[in-house]
């Protein structure tokens, strides 16, 4: 251990006089850091080294360009979440943990009717309450906000008219939790009840005063917030069936059902300065429109998110509430604390939307998906919120994984005087995956084929595009369906199960991040920033805006970073909690996490790692191309003898500049096409996963068990397979929630019954089955180490996999989600009508006899299976779009091969009249289109 | 809070002395004589790790052990549990030392976004307090009153199975947490381990 820090450089060794004592001026510097505690470097981990690079983990699809910086540190291991320690100790600090000194609590007044006017508050006897410090209305805070720019349509408080019954109205500050509830019913509000709208059948039409008014954009007199007309193909080919399935499906809305409500906490320091403390998945929209709302510049506001105690895309709305809290705070000089209780949970909402879904489809005698004809009419309740992007997302998530002849999709948003619906995990593409794998499944039936194989000989190929433009790269889909075939034992059990026993297949398709960032331009901003700073004692600070809220994506960027400088994982500190700290971020959602942000921390640890090998270059001597990273050390590849510590090269980097500062940004490649939508759902990569599952149905009941889930995702490249696994569980018990037992209950008179735990059905531990998490890495082009997203794609496949495995088990397809024990009854009372039997024991139960086309979709699958390998591997690098299954030339523009083939935003004149339910929101006009008919 | 009927205002209950052994402390505390256990935990007491999911008794989030029984702190009024022992999630860790199913939950990923967390960890910790060997039925049973949205309980369950073993002496407990070890190697790792197919 010499060569250690000198007082003087240059001087030799400190000297010892001959009494003991040392001569002053030549001890050794304390060192100023430590390259951790364990006192070895650990050997390096050719198990979690790719083969491309000399290591012995396998890479059946291909090797990626981040290999050649894997150091085998943390990558693909299974990991605790590195915040995990603080919440198992009951550290971690949520919203309503956030305890300021000289707090004051604040309580929101919310509407008790469903559509009504403010004429007048008054608010004389809450201020003339001892103990209340500030009180609000919505004269406080006139401007709007919400979270597109395109429909900001809230206020803090109502301002006009209330829109719901839960709608903010007004606000208080007192000096605790019973004397703000107290001044809660000292409001005064003298109200004008409208007629209120909850059928979303009824938004479609013209109202006497429509919930919103967009002036000339508005459509009509109706409450239709956004319509979406998408047509592509050739719609030639739908015009002669071999097969087809026509379902209606009757959606009810569900709830994220985080178990943290909603909490904030907002406190306008000595400075002038507001710190608002929130659960918030996008701390930065948030951000902006406290901006607007306060008017006060950005950087005067400081937003810290604390841990988030789930979010799924409930926290992903800048809230009234946290206008509230800064309002408050601001009046009344101190810290305001608001915390929901469990119902007013339910009034903010932002859950998935009640939908109704048609959906037609049909294939062609080659069993080829020669057209999908889908309509949704969704329910958006009282504000926008996501609802433009979810009116999106209900159609084109749908045109993959499988090539389609054509693809027609009508889309409609309405306003209702309920809680607004918004985004949530699997965000807008849900319902209509488990409509069209259903509809799959029927055509299977009809076309006597095996409904996997149907799926395997139409999927897309790895490197391909959609038919509606998306640009596909890497492509597990095949091999999701090829495990989890074979793990359930498939080939024995589908259609051979006694009744009440079914197994049923889902597949299902999701974004990996979107392409848009929704607030900037993508060509002016990255779409993620990450900066990173190493100062002498070693640690290595990152400073990223990505949201935690427990899907792990602090851990994710730790690892990513630790993997990249080869130092163990409690070396890297990551900050993300203050936006004064981190840089602009679009948070959590549309999982765009992993694949953005780690993507960016990627790009700025290499920055780092170039000048700790220059520095190593100077003190070894060896070029950086010849020396390894490995465990706090880099040495000379040929001989590991020859190194330098990672602390010592550290240091010598930091001679001239002292810490080590980075910025590494992400920004998605150029893509899509340029009809009007075609950003929605346009992602730099996808998920693809494929489940199936298990069901007992009880007969006499109606109760349906879940009993066994195989669930094969694809997300690239695990990064952490124990927090994958945990996403692929997670996703499973949600969307059982939804296609079992969770509702939202809206009473006769609409009003929500169940905005509680108790009745609202969230599965226990009992309702879940068992789920074998199956990991598919595709090794994704462009992902951070092949990485896509986990989050939100495996939930989708889970619910038309039990809904089909349910027409296995009784023979009965049922499409009124959820499938609650009397929803299936009626369907097996029905049936029982329609059939000689009395007793639903005797139903039958169905079972499928091989056609024709069954050895035909076999061996098609067979061809495809040897394509797909070769483009995934991109031994085969020829474009591929969605038309050549049927015989297009993918080189030259369709539209240029086939006559009608379409690319279509909007309705013919002729087509109007055939247009499906949401459709009919076509066949009105926009305000400023119909000057002198009013 | 949504309607419009006007309620009186309940006079203010008087303030009482709380006293109870918290997490082996004894504790006083100046409560109303009608608050909530959880209310005082939280808000006197300062035990911000028991969560309040619902006050409903419907999430299990704040689910304390009092004289070694899970109970839900907010179906409980702080008055019927004076005098008793109560453990929080902060009274599990000995120390810097992780009980071991903390350790567990952590390390089989019981805990995602970490909400539901504490109040998984005391029902895990009452069960195995009392059985070493539970069955996945028996820890069903013991978890049923908690509410985990994120994890889908299955991990939940492995956690808890991994921490039955180590209670069982079948494998080590966790290492101190955060034990301040000085270190052996202050500049970082000298001496190689020759990698495999390296050496010289
Ligand atoms: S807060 Fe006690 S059970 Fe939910
Ligand atoms: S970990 Fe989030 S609710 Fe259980």
């Amino acid at each position: 251990m010499s060569g250690g820090y000198r007082q003087q450089p240059g001087a030799s060794g400190g000297t010892t006089r001959k009494d003991g004592k040392r001569v002053a001026g030549k001890q050794a510097f304390p060192p100023p850091g430590s390259g951790g505690s364990r006192p070895k470097m650990s050997t390096r981990d050719l198990d979690f080294i790719p083969e491309s690079v000399g290591g012995k983990e396998p890479q059946p699809a291909g090797s990626h360009i981040h290999d050649r910086v894997r150091t085998g540190t943390s990558v693909g291991k299974e990991m605790p979440l590195v915040d995990s320690n603080a919440k198992v100790t009951g550290q971690a600090w949520y919203g309503d943990d956030v305890r300021l000194p000289n707090e004051v609590i604040g309580k929101i007044l919310r509407s008790p009717h469903h559509y009504a006017k403010i004429k007048s508050i008054d608010t004389s006897r809450v201020e003339a309450l001892p103990g209340v410090l500030a009180v609000a209305t919505g004269a406080d805070s006139p401007h709007r906000f919400g979270v597109l720019p395109v429909t900001k349509d809230e206020h803090a408080m109502a301002v006009e008219k209330v829109r719901h019954v839960g709608d903010l109205v007004a606000c208080v500050a007192a000096i605790d939790e019973a004397t703000a509830l107290e001044a809660l019913n000292l409001f005064d509000v003298e109200w004008e009840v409208l007629e209120p709208v909850f059928d979303p059948k009824k938004g479609l039409e013209d109202a006497d005063e429509p919930i919103h008014w967009r002036g000339k954009y508005h459509l009509a007199k109706t409450n239709v917030q956004k319509r979406v007309f998408q047509e592509f193909g050739d719609r030639s080919l739908v015009e002669k069936p071999h097969a087809a399935s026509h379902g209606k499906w009757n959606m009810a809305g569900v709830h994220h059902g985080f178990t943290e409500p909603h909490a904030v906490v907002a406190h306008w320091d000595p400075n002038g300065r507001l710190q608002l403390y929130t659960p918030q998945q996008v701390p930065h929209y948030t951000h902006r429109a406290l901006s607007t709302v306060l008017e006060v510049p950005m950087h005067q506001i400081n937003v810290i998110r604390t841990f988030v105690g789930g979010g799924f895309g409930g926290k992903s709305d800048p809230f009234p509430h946290e206008m509230c809290a800064a309002i408050l705070s601001r009046k009344s000089g101190r810290p305001v604390r608001i915390t929901f209780d469990r119902e007013e949970v339910y009034w903010i909402n932002r859950g998935r939307h009640p939908s109704h879904i048609e959906v037609k489809m049909t294939a062609d005698e080659d069993a080829r998906i020669s057209g999908f004809d889908i309509d949704a009419l969704i329910d958006g309740g009282g504000f926008a919120s996501f609802g433009h992007v979810t009116s999106y997302y209900n159609g084109v998530l749908a045109t993959a994984p499988y090539e389609l002849g054509s693809f027609h999709y009508t889309g409609a948003r309405v306003w209702t005087n309920k809680p607004a619906s918004g985004a949530m995990r699997g965000h807008g593409a849900v319902n209509t995956r488990c409509a069209v794998e259903v509809g799959l499944d029927e055509m299977a039936e009809t076309m006597k084929v095996d409904p996997i194989d149907l799926r395997l000989a139409n999927l897309l190929p790895p490197h391909s595009r959609t038919i509606s433009g998306f640009r596909i790269t890497s492509n597990g889909m095949r091999e999701a369906l090829e495990k989890v075939r074979e793990g359930s034992n498939w080939d024995d059990k589908f259609r051979q199960l006694p009744l009440g026993k079914g197994i049923g297949i889902g597949c299902g398709f999701f974004i990996s991040g979107s392409g848009l960032p929704i607030h900037w331009d993508p060509n002016r901003f990255p779409h993620a920033t990450v900066h990173m700073q190493v100062d002498m004692d070693g640690g290595v600070t990152v400073h990223t805006g990505a949201a935690d809220i427990g899907q792990g994506s602090t851990t994710a960027v730790a690892q990513v970073v630790s993997e990249v400088l080869a130092l163990p994982i409690e070396m890297i500190h990551v900050r993300s909690h203050e936006s004064d700290t981190s840089p602009v971020d679009l948070g959590s959602y549309s999982s765009r996490v992993t694949f953005m942000n780690a993507n960016a921390a990627i790009r700025a640890a290499l920055e780092i790692r170039e000048q700790l090998l220059n520095a190593a270059w100077e003190i070894l001597g060896y070029h950086p191309n010849n020396l390894v990273l490995n465990d706090r050390r880099i040495y000379y590849k040929h001989d590991p003898a020859i190194g330098v510590s990672y602390l010592k090269a550290l240091h010598k980097a930091q001679e001239d500049k002292g810490a080590l500062i980075a910025s590494g940004a992400y920004r998605s490649p150029p893509m899509g096409g340029v009809h009007k939508g075609a950003a929605a759902g346009l992602a730099p990569a996808y998920s693809f996963s494929a489940y199936v599952a298990e069901v007992d149905v009880d007969v006499e009941t109606g109760l349906i068990k879940c009993t066994n889930v195989w669930a094969a995702h694809d997300c690239g490249k695990a990064l952490n397979p124990l927090a994958v696994k945990g996403q692929i569980i997670g996703s499973c018990h949600m969307g059982l929630g939804q296609v079992l037992s969770e509702k939202m209950v809206y009473g006769r008179t609409g009003h929500l019954q169940n905005p509680n735990l108790l009745d609202y059905k969230i599965p226990s531990v009992y309702e879940m089955p068992h789920v074998e998490p199956i990991i598919i890495e595709s090794c994704d082009p462009e992902g951070p180490f092949g990485a896509k997203e986990a989050g939100e794609g495996p939930l989708l496949p889970i619910l038309p996999a039990v809904v089909n495995a349910v027409y296995d088990a009784i023979g009965i397809r049922l499409r009124d989600l959820p499938l609650t024990p009397d929803v299936v009854f009626k369907g097996i009372e029905k049936a029982l009508k329609a059939s000689e039997h009395e007793d639903p024991t005797d139903l039958p139960s169905p079972r499928l006899t091989h056609g024709a086309l069954q050895p035909t979709l076999v061996a098609r699958a067979q061809e495809h299976k040897i394509r797909d390998k070769a483009r995934q591997r991109t031994e085969d690098t020829s474009p591929y779009v969605n038309g050549v299954l049927f015989g297009f030339d993918p080189t030259i523009p369709l539209e240029d091969q086939v006559e009608g083939w379409r690319t279509a935003t909007e309705p013919d004149p002729e087509q109007l009249a055939e247009l499906g339910l949401a459709g009919r929101a076509w066949l009105k006009k926009e305000q400023r289109h119909m000057e002198g008919e009013n | 809070m949504v309607g419009s009927e006007h309620i009186e205002m309940i006079p203010a209950p008087e303030n009482k002395i709380w006293s109870a052994e918290v997490n082996g402390t004894p504790v006083e505390v100046l409560a109303p004589s009608n608050a909530v256990l959880l209310d005082v935990l939280r808000d006197k007491v300062g035990t911000l790790g028991v969560k309040r999911g619902c006050d409903l008794g419907t999430c299990g989030c704040c689910t304390v052990m009092v004289d070694g029984a899970p109970r839900l702190s907010c179906l409980c009024l702080a008055g019927q549990v004076e005098g008793a022992s109560i453990i929080t999630v902060e009274g599990l860790a000995d120390g810097a030392h992780l009980a071991p199913i903390q350790a567990c939950f952590a390390e089989y990923g019981g805990s995602q976004c970490g909400f539901c967390t504490p109040g998984f960890l005391i029902s895990a910790q009452a069960l195995l307090n009392e059985n070493d060997t539970p069955t996945d039925q028996d820890i069903a049973c013991a978890i049923d009153g908690n509410l985990c949205r994120c994890t889908g309980y299955q991990q939940i369950i492995e956690s808890i199975q991994g921490a039955a073993a180590i209670h069982r002496g079948e494998v080590a407990g966790p290492a101190p947490a955060s034990d301040p070890h000085p270190d052996p190697h202050p500049e970082g790792p000298d001496e190689p381990n020759m990698p495999p197919g390296h050496a010289r």
